[in-house]
């Protein structure tokens, strides 16, 4: 996969990145950061910023077998490991639920 | 600490047999084909995935790629070890040579390069176990890392 622009977020402890491309809209409420999706909203705790030339790699069969979640991939930022979130499906960690708002 | 492994001239591994790396994990003794090793370095920094299976420890990032982590006492259903000392992430290739993959498999201690003998292998399960052998007084559990990278 090519590179493009992605917004790298923190939450659960874990890093997540989500394509420049599908963000609709970012806000800070309540200490908590939201990122809009067309068809959902994200949780994170935090924001690290914007970053260019993500290599993703898709999820390794080995992967997928054994985390059952619907992803766009994974890479590495610096020397951390991180997870590229389908925007479609989103995974429940990220997902705004009722109550985080 | 990293040590590489190569495929030496003469190795084999088909149907189990040839050179093995041997590794502790918890109560046994696995024996992973040393062409599909291609490193053992100090346990790496694991980030772990919500909600993976006991089995995935998580990503961790070696070489400048992501790389999964499972752990191999959860693979084999050993009961754990005493603390190891000196736990080591045994990266190797799994799955089909035309579509494989780079994993990471912790272990509790890297032990040696042994040679096994296809006669020597007794009762897989057809999967990840692909048998066991009899080793120096002891019960080793040798595993066909392909079937890790097949899709089930």
């Amino acid at each position: 996969m090519s590179a493009r622009g992605f917004l790298l977020l923190r939450r659960g402890g874990l890093l997540w990145g989500v394509a420049n491309s599908d963000v609709e809209g970012l806000a800070l409420r309540g200490g908590g950061f939201f990122v809009a999706l067309s068809g959902s909203t994200l949780v994170a705790d935090e924001i690290l910023g914007v970053v260019e030339g993500l290599v993703v790699r898709r999820l390794a069969p080995s992967l997928r077998r054994f985390w059952p979640v619907a992803a766009a991939g994974m890479a590495v930022h610096g020397d951390e490991p991180l997870v590229v979130v389908d925007p479609e499906r989103p995974p429940r960690v990220l997902r705004l639920e009722q109550g985080d708002a | 600490m990293a040590e590489s492994f190569r495929r030496a001239p003469g190795v084999r591994d088909h149907r189990g047999a040839g050179t093995h790396l041997l590794v502790r994990a918890g109560e046994y003794v696995c024996a992973l084909p040393l062409g599909s090793v291609r490193r053992v370095v100090r346990s790496l920094t694991v980030h772990p995935l919500p909600g993976a299976a006991d089995e995935l420890q998580g990503l961790a990032e070696f070489g400048g790629e992501p790389l999964p982590v499972l752990s191999l006492a959860r693979l084999v259903n050993a009961s754990p070890g005493a603390n190891p000392s000196y736990p080591v992430t045994v990266v190797v290739w799994v799955g089909a040579a035309d579509a494989r993959e780079m994993v990471g498999l912790s272990a509790d201690a890297a032990l040696e390069v042994v040679e096994l003998s296809t006669a020597s292998i007794v009762a897989g399960d057809g999967g990840l176990l692909l048998g066991e052998a009899p080793l120096n007084g002891e019960v080793v559990r040798v595993l066909d890392l392909e079937s890790l990278g097949r899709d089930h």
